[in-house]
């Protein structure tokens, strides 16, 4: 399934992840082919020998006022606290943009399963007196992105979508449709996860620690789009456009080369790539392309569903004028996706 | 949405009023509720002990043992209601997998069986790792795709309850662009401990059967079920000769940005996304015969969507029926808006406004007319369908004959 995109372009992004604030600290591990991934805890249920992304560094109270921060699951801090950094880094006055024509459309995996375990937990432990109704909000997936449009003001389309290591990707598709059919003249879209102690007992006890939960991760990566006449008539810089998607929901067997030639239709040769999910455990996908440069952040700050965003916001960073990108996300039995970018703004180019 | 009309060519549904289409149907002309005493979990300790349950449900009349075991209860939903929709429309098959896609919406997902599993490990005790397989809400729209082979666009939207509304209107967004041939679009959710103790904890469920817009309304009713309908370009369904049930008119989404909980009191943002579904139909407000409200029963809710219906339709809103039909099906979350499009669907087809049921007296702010006497005749061929979620998110339909 191919999209065609029009006239949108990427005006801001922003992280927080493993690496700390930002994009700047994931481009220094790049350079210096490290990691920030450390060892799980000893006391954490099934994370013996493991490593994994947690954000330590990451104090929400940096980002938002105290009293807000308690109310929202730890999810929701990310996305709220990347959100704020993104529509700072496009240069976007809330003030002077009508709240119903910008949106955010986020990729959530884990998101409301903390909020859920300790809700349910309070029932477990201690009956109807254990249950604490202030958790039962946040335990919706879309927790993230509502408490981002609450912080933020964001009236406009508002969506939250989870497919598998996909997640961000399927966000992003819905995020340049909107702004294609003007429903919205900017949208945040990304991805947000968290990661909790609990969830390494369960990934150990379905096996997916030695599997596709090893070094997992967490944070959130948020892009602002825009579509380019409204970044043209603010005068800001357009830091990529958007050039194309294409996305396959499976790869049946005995099928499996029209759907990766559907996916890549044009777009298997650029300058840089950035693969996503598990699609650098995908030889059907990694055989294809051809690049100067490739990276995937699984390795760097941690793997995790809506990664996405982070990928995407890493690889705009690392495109100059005129270069191209190609981000090819992948989950172990689909969905995949293969998202085409230029670099700077082709007006001045 | 694109000019393409996009078209309805396959209904499934399961839940607690039908086990399919036509049972469903039977209970919607007749006005049955499927609310009763559960047995699905312990609910002794709450003051509610009611809701919209699959009663004398067995997975193994519908799956192997196998794939039974594997299968959350929302994934079991999800496969028997998409399996029916695609059964009826007959599309598989006709066009390339990859052309054909899955457009999902999801709650609570496969969290029945997860809280056992932490039930287990809490208490230390040994627990099956295939509880956990249906934790994530996308499980059902993979479990969908793999199933029937559709290898095109497969997409779980995830906000709450309107969820599988938004999903819809995605699916038929898909098509109308010429993206997808065709796309299964729906959602699938079920009872949970965590969502029956979570409103319970709002005190939002009411302990008799919800009576929407009503005197005295408490809450909700919690229900579970899943509905899908199979879209496709009406061109194409035409010359492949399908039956057409009815078509997506159009859509419209947006935040509230207000609260996680609570609805925006003037209903303001409620009535922009409906007046902006309109538009996406390209159609008029006066073209709408009547409404399929969110219609929780909560005393907030009810209210905010009369004074939403007032921003939208003004002086002609006393002849706009506002109906619900979750004193019927309960508040089935993830698939409340999927069940309400079917329900708008049948209806519009039939030629009715269904009837609101469980009605107490009327409420002087819930001042409309909301089909509490009796299910109406009509000769509309335009309905709306909303759907309102946590986190101030709002979805709204149209659909037409």
């Amino acid at each position: 399934m191919n999209t065609l995109i029009k006239d949108i372009v990427i005006t801001g992004y922003s992280a927080i992840t493993s690496a700390g604030s930002g994009i700047e600290p994931i481009l220094e591990l790049l350079r210096t082919n490290g990691d920030a991934l450390i060892p799980v805890p000893d006391d954490v249920p099934g994370g013996l020998g493991q490593r994994w992304g947690k954000a330590l560094s990451f104090k929400a109270t940096d980002f938002i006022a105290p009293l807000k921060a308690r109310k929202m699951d730890r999810c929701s801090q990310f996305a709220v606290a990347a959100s704020g950094l993104a529509l700072k880094d496009a240069g976007i006055d809330l003030q002077s943009i009508a709240p119903e024509r910008i949106g955010i459309a986020l990729g959530c995996g884990f998101g409301g399963v903390a909020n859920s375990a300790e809700f349910l937990a309070g029932y477990f432990n201690g009956g109807v007196n254990g249950l604490a109704p202030m958790l039962f909000p946040n335990t919706v997936s879309n927790a993230p992105a509502s408490n981002a449009s609450i912080e933020h003001g964001l009236k406009g389309p508002n969506v939250t979508l989870v497919q598998r290591f996909c997640s961000a990707e399927s966000a992003f598709m819905m995020a340049c449709r909107f702004i294609n059919e003007g429903r919205a003249d900017i949208m945040l879209t990304g991805g947000a996860d968290d990661l909790m102690p609990l969830m390494m007992a369960g990934f150990a006890a379905t096996g997916q620690l030695r599997r596709y939960a090893a070094c997992f991760g967490e944070g959130s990566g948020i892009l602002v789009l825009e579509s380019a006449r409204h970044a043209a008539l603010r005068g800001v810089e357009i830091k990529g456009v958007v050039e194309g998607i294409s996305t396959v929901g499976l790869l049946p067997k005995g099928n499996e080369l029209e759907g990766v030639d559907r996916l890549l239709s044009g777009s298997d040769s650029s300058d840089v790539v950035s693969l996503s999910g598990t699609a650098s455990e995908n030889p059907l996908l990694v055989q294809r392309v051809r690049a100067e440069s490739s990276f995937d952040l699984s390795r760097v700050t941690g793997r995790s569903l809506a990664m996405g965003g982070v990928s995407m916001a890493v690889q705009l960073a690392c495109l100059n004028k005129r270069r191209t990108g190609l981000h090819l996300a992948a989950s172990p039995e689909g969905p995949y996706y293969a998202i085409r970018f230029s670099g700077g703004n082709p007006v001045q180019s | 949405m694109a000019a393409n009309r996009v078209v309805i060519t396959g209904l499934g549904v399961f839940c607690g009023v039908g086990k399919n289409s036509a049972e469903f149907s039977s209970s919607l002309l007749n006005g049955n509720s499927g609310i009763t005493a559960l047995d699905l979990f312990d609910v002794s300790a709450f003051p509610s002990r009611i809701g919209c349950q699959i009663k004398g449900y067995d997975p193994l009349d519908y799956f192997d043992r196998r794939s039974a075991r594997k299968l959350s209860r929302a994934d079991q939903f999800g496969l028997i209601a998409a399996g029916e929709a695609l059964q009826n429309s007959a599309v598989n098959g006709y066009y390339s997998p990859y052309e054909i896609g899955v457009s999902m919406g999801a709650g609570a997902a496969g969290m029945f069986q997860s809280e056992q599993w932490l039930r287990a490990h809490l208490s230390g005790e040994d627990s099956s790792p295939v509880l956990l397989r249906g934790i994530l809400p996308d499980k059902t729209a993979s479990e969908i795709a793999l199933r029937f082979g559709l290898a095109g666009y497969q997409g779980t939207i995830t906000t709450a309850c309107s969820s599988s509304a938004t999903a819809i209107g995605w699916g038929a967004d898909l098509v109308a662009t010429g993206q997808q041939k065709a796309v299964v679009a729906g959602g699938s959710d079920t009872l949970s401990l965590l969502t029956f103790c979570g409103f319970n904890s709002l005190k939002v469920v009411d302990p008799e059967p919800c009576s929407p817009f009503s005197l005295g309304r408490q809450g909700i009713s919690l229900g579970e079920g899943a509905a899908f309908m199979v879209l496709e370009n009406e061109q194409d369904a035409m010359a492949r000769g399908a039956r057409i049930y009815g078509a997506i008119l159009g859509y419209a989404l947006a935040g509230e940005a207000f609260h996680m909980t609570a609805p925006e009191p003037t209903g303001s943002t409620a009535a922009r996304v409906m007046r902006d579904a309109i538009a996406a139909a390209g159609i008029e407000a006066d073209q709408v015969g009547w409404v399929n409200a969110h219609g929780t029963g909560t005393p907030l809710n009810d209210v905010v969507e009369s004074n939403a219906m007032k921003l939208v339709f003004g002086e002609r809103v006393a002849r706009v029926p506002l109906i619900s039909t979750k004193a019927m099906t309960g508040h089935c979350l993830g698939a409340a808006g999927a069940i309400e499009a079917l329900a708008t669907v049948i209806a519009l087809n039939e030629h009715i406004v269904p009837r609101t049921l469980n009605y107490r007296g009327r409420d002087p702010e819930c001042d409309l007319d909301y089909c509490h006497d009796e299910k109406r005749q009509t000769d509309s061929i335009v309905a709306m369908s909303n759907s309102f979620a946590f986190g101030g998110n709002i979805t709204s339909l149209v659909l037409g004959i």
